[in-house]
């Protein structure tokens, strides 16, 4: 390390990877196996994994690995494997701005770093939605939490969030933390659903709700909040096809805790302080095959390019933005898009530049039963396959061997027909 | 006395709706199934429900206030409240390995309750 | 039993800058505030906007404190360290008719002795605010932003490490007059001044009636307001107001930039019963957002990014239109109880005025004597995120904890945070630690700082977990442990 006029610590790295939680992980233990030997994860929590230490329920690696395992369990296995690698981990640093020739600026304790990496790889993961995203009116009382902060205090800091509690938001966080605070004591009042549907895993509707009877309001949304100081009540009302309030249909419900489970936001403002393009769909930047963003040398992967139903797809794709970052990235200049169409919300990757055997994750609009799936380049199906069921909650994925002839100028379009 | 049950299955994502009868320890599978671990999953769920437990215990003198535990294996339904309570009135001093054992045959069931993390001092 | 020379009832910024201008002099002081934090009630919540003294009659207190107050902010700006910016702000006109009302503000602004008015057309403020059309607009640039809680915290701490004692979380129960004393009833404990300063608010009658029977009655009135992402700050270069509505005495709902970045489009203007009901509304967030389309009709909807309310004290009822002076004055009635009554906007600028006015007064009954050991200390030194790395470097060379970051939406570190829990007056809420330093005001509200902040608090200060609260006496935390 030498310091020099403006006293910066500089560093060298094959692959610098920001985040170290599964995704970091998975990423820097693939890199350093295809060939990177300087591999630095950056993190500015005093742990790693992320946000998996304090998901201590059991899910994991089920699809990866064939066994059922815990949120910490999860972590430990890649960071074990990780550290027998010898990849370099910085702790409690946080990465304060990245350029386009891949030089980081980070502050830990020891002072400012210059990190230069051939290549970076993103994976900052994401924040939670709060109470301000869907603007609920009402007074400012304390008592509302993410439900990961709840989380986090419950699982981690030994400390309880409230005794009667409502959660809005039926997504698999909400539904795990309603059985979480059921095993705490708490009285855990109903978990309100806009939906139709509950937007978590029907596994997670069971075991965490039906198990415990804990009611699932569907069709209903939180329309005020009520408290001066701490939280006194919640109004609850039914909402008709287009999410309006059907007016008469409210109902007060008193109780000292609100939970909001309310979906993720994709971090990037590192991604969008360098001007990589993003997807206004994922939230995250548009990405090609190798999971490099329009910023040569640049790549992405986790919950930052994208918000993952489970930690194993996650995971196993962040392996494969880890092995491109350590190969030599693939000229951008010529790219054909791929287009989400009717039915689907989002497709990733974005772009295509390399023809091949690629991988696609799409995220479907409206769950549907039996709905057929089709790929189009410049009016020829490249692809239908008929889907058992198809809902907003999982990813559905595929992959296409995509010639040298489609990618040269044809844009894809995705579609679903129900 | 014939009991029909819907019960959701809770092995894969796609989370299917199964229609059983049971009569006393009498389990027929009527319908709703889309695989055949569906078929397993349905009679334990109908004879001998059971869950696999995750929740935290104390932790003395260690870096973080807290370990998370699961149990060694499902614990049956009817069980979970006391297992829960056993749960709540340990306490482990660290350091903690992941894959300790905190609790012997926690609330008679033959089941360990084990720590998931590892904790330093 | 404590005995004190002056008693000042409200930690809000008019209370604040008089315990501030009093810390001058050997002279023992007490402020009660019944919140967690001063600038916890009508302070907390309004527009921060430093008027230019145009909207209030000539000879009125209500203009002469605003024009005397905008003169001294910017130096006090200075000399406290809490940041302001003189924007200058439109009223604008839409159509002839409403021309009309811009000359009786130019009129009015004259009079009272504001410099630079002057009425521009419509081509001209579309160059220096592309998305606002209009007829003509009267441009006022002795008008500018601050925040009223920053300004507030220099005040009051600058007070306290003065000697001025702040006393948080303490509500007035009772007062009796005891011979040339006050007997105050509180319920942290007893005590005695000879003089109180009545800069209660909302509640300023309540205070008055523990003593006589009041010669007022305050009309509650709410304002509610949304603020922009700063994503959008480039919408506005300036404030942009309507002109004037007709009735409630209010300004209308209008357009400012705040010091952070955001935009407010606020206030609404609504007679309440309660003063205590602070909250928002579903139907007035619609309506604010649609009367300030009718300024800036490329406002984009998902801009909105939060809510929040704040009430004015108004001595004239709805039927009256609305508009009253600010009485300011010793009561005849009870001598040595000085009583601020209908300090609503501009309050916020005429604070420095008011408390010379007060301080005045106060001299009449004791002798005050100028400290010669009077301190002054810069609330808001530069934060560690505007710092050049040069800076960052050698302060985190200095003291460790400014290389880790806590809240990572604004960059603020752990020295920041401990800076903001150590602050002179103790007020150690979660909101204290954001109206300090900034941490929790991001994108993630909190999400991620929070936990951090929390064990912070625990490690080291050692406050007990149910003691942590959000920003009031009650809004506690948490419900104890869960082992």
């Amino acid at each position: 390390m030498v310091e020099h006029g403006r006293k910066m610590i500089n560093l060298n790295a094959d692959v610098a990877i920001i985040g170290g939680g599964p995704a970091g992980l998975a990423a820097a233990i693939s890199a350093h196996e295809n060939g990177a030997k300087n591999v630095i994860v950056l993190d500015r929590n005093s742990w790693l994994g992320g946000i998996l230490p304090q998901c201590i329920h059991d899910g994991f690696g089920v699809e990866e690995t064939g066994t059922s395992m815990t949120g910490p369990e999860y972590a430990e296995m890649y960071i074990k494997a990780a550290r027998k690698k010898g990849i370099n981990f910085m702790n409690e640093t946080m990465v304060l701005q990245f350029d386009k020739n891949r030089k980081i600026i980070a502050v830990n304790k020891k002072g400012l770093h210059e990190i230069k990496a051939k290549s970076i790889v993103l994976a900052m993961g994401c924040r939670e939605k709060t109470r301000w995203n869907i603007m609920i009116p009402g007074d400012r009382p304390s008592g509302i939490y993410t439900a990961g902060v709840a989380q986090a205090f419950i699982n981690l800091y030994n400390i309880m969030v409230g005794k009667n509690v409502v959660i809005l938001g039926s997504g698999d966080v909400g539904l795990i933390m309603a059985r979480r605070l059921k095993f705490e004591g708490a009285n855990v009042l109903g978990v309100v659903e806009i939906l139709p549907y509950a937007s978590g895993l029907p596994r997670n509707v069971v075991q965490c709700l039906d198990d415990y009877d804990i009611p699932l309001y569907l069709n209903h949304t939180v329309t005020y909040v009520k408290g001066k100081e701490r939280l006194e009540s919640v109004t609850i009302a039914q909402v008709d096809e287009k999410m309006n309030i059907i007016p008469g249909t409210e109902r007060e419900i008193k109780c000292d805790t609100l939970l909001l489970s309310l979906g993720l936001i994709p971090e990037n403002e590192l991604s969008k302080n360098v001007k990589i393009e993003l997807d206004d769909l994922t939230g995250g930047p548009i990405i090609n095959q190798s999971f490099e963003t329009s910023l040569s040398g640049v790549f992405a992967c986790g919950n930052c390019l994208q918000v993952y139903d489970t930690v194993d797809t996650l995971s196993m794709d962040a392996k494969v933005a880890g092995e491109n970052a350590a190969k030599k990235s693939v000229k951008q200049n010529k790219f054909i898009n791929v287009k989400a169409g009717k039915g689907i919300r989002y497709v990733v990757p974005q772009r295509i530049n390399e023809p091949g055997k690629i991988h696609f994750t799409l995220r479907v609009e409206k769950p549907c039963e039996s709905p057929t799936l089709h790929v189009i380049s410049d009016g020829i199906e490249l692809l239908k396959k008929k889907l058992p069921w198809a809902n907003p909650a999982n990813t559905v994925e595929f992959d296409i061997d995509i010639s040298a002839e489609v990618v040269k100028y044809k844009d894809l379009e995705v579609i679903l027909d129900d | 006395m014939t009991d029909e049950k819907k019960i959701t299955c809770i092995v894969c994502p796609i989370g299917c709706k199964i229609l059983v009868k049971i009569d006393g320890k009498h389990f027929e599978l009527v319908d709703g199934n889309k695989c055949k671990r569906g078929i397993d999953y349905a009679i334990s769920e109908a004879l001998d429900p059971r869950r696999m437990l995750t929740s935290s215990v104390l932790v003395k003198n260690g870096e973080w206030p807290l370990v998370s535990v699961k149990s060694s294996k499902p614990v049956p339904k009817n069980k979970i409240v006391s297992v829960l309570n056993e749960i709540k009135k340990a306490s482990v001093n660290a350091p903690v390995k992941s894959g300790q054992v905190v609790l012997n045959n926690v609330a008679d069931t033959k089941i360990d309750i084990v720590a998931t993390k590892s904790i330093k001092k | 039993m404590k005995n004190f020379h002056v008693a000042i009832i409200g930690g809000g910024v008019i209370g604040s800058a008089i315990a501030w201008e009093l810390s001058k002099y050997k002279v023992n002081t007490v402020v009660f505030e019944m919140g967690s934090d001063v600038a916890s009630g009508m302070t907390k919540a309004n527009s921060g906007v430093i008027h230019s003294g145009i909207n209030s009659a000539t000879d009125s207190l209500k203009a002469r404190f605003c024009v005397e107050g905008n003169k001294m902010l910017q130096s006090l700006s200075k000399q406290l360290g809490f940041p302001l910016k003189m924007v200058g702000k439109y009223v604008i006109a839409k159509n002839e008719e409403e021309t009309k009302e811009l000359e009786r503000l130019i009129k009015i602004g004259e009079d009272n002795e504001v410099p630079g008015l002057e009425i521009k057309d419509g081509s001209e403020v579309k160059r220096k605010e592309p998305n606002v059309p209009c007829y003509k607009a009267l441009w006022v640039p002795t008008a500018g932003i601050m925040q009223p809680y920053e300004f507030t915290i220099a005040l009051a701490e600058n007070a306290a490490i003065n000697n001025v004692n702040f006393l948080l979380e303490t509500k007035v129960k009772n007062i009796q007059k005891k011979g040339d004393n006050f007997l105050i009833k509180t319920n942290k404990g007893e005590f005695q001044s000879q003089i109180i300063v009545n800069a209660a608010g909302l509640n300023c009658g309540e205070i008055v009636s523990m003593l006589e029977e009041p010669d007022f009655n305050v009309y509650p009135c709410r304002g509610e307001y949304l603020v922009l992402d700063k994503n959008y700050s480039n919408l506005i270069n300036s404030m942009i107001y309507p002109v004037p509505p007709k009735e409630l005495g209010v300004l209308g709902v209008h357009i400012t930039p705040t010091i952070e970045g955001n935009i407010l489009l606020g206030p609404s203007a609504e007679f309440i019963d309660d003063a205590e009901e602070k909250r928002t509304t579903k139907e007035m967030m619609k309506t604010l957002f649609n009367e300030a389309k009718e300024i800036i009709p490329t406002l984009p909807e998902k801009a909105v990014i939060n809510a929040y309310s704040g009430i004015r004290c108004k001595l004239a009822s709805p039927k009256e239109g609305g508009w009253a002076d600010y009485r300011i004055e010793e009561s005849k009635q009870t001598p040595g109880l000085i009583n601020l009554l209908g300090i609503e906007s501009p309050g916020l600028t005429g604070a420095p005025a008011i408390a010379k006015e007060i301080t005045r007064m106060i001299s009449k009954s004791i002798e005050l004597k100028t400290k010669t050991d009077f301190k002054t200390r810069k609330i808001i030194k530069k934060r560690f995120a505007e710092m050049t790395a040069k800076e960052q470097s050698d302060l985190i060379k200095k003291d460790e904890r400014y290389g880790r970051i806590v809240c990572r939406c604004e960059h603020i570190t752990e020295a920041e945070i401990i800076q903001a829990l150590s602050n002179p007056i103790g007020a150690q809420t979660l909101s204290s630690v954001k109206y300090r330093c900034r941490a929790g005001m991001g994108r993630c509200q909190g999400g991620f700082c929070t936990q951090h902040i929390v064990r912070i608090m625990e490690e080291q200060f050692k406050i007990d977990v149910n003691k942590m609260k959000l920003k009031s006496p009650d809004s506690n935390l948490f419900d104890g442990r869960t082992r």
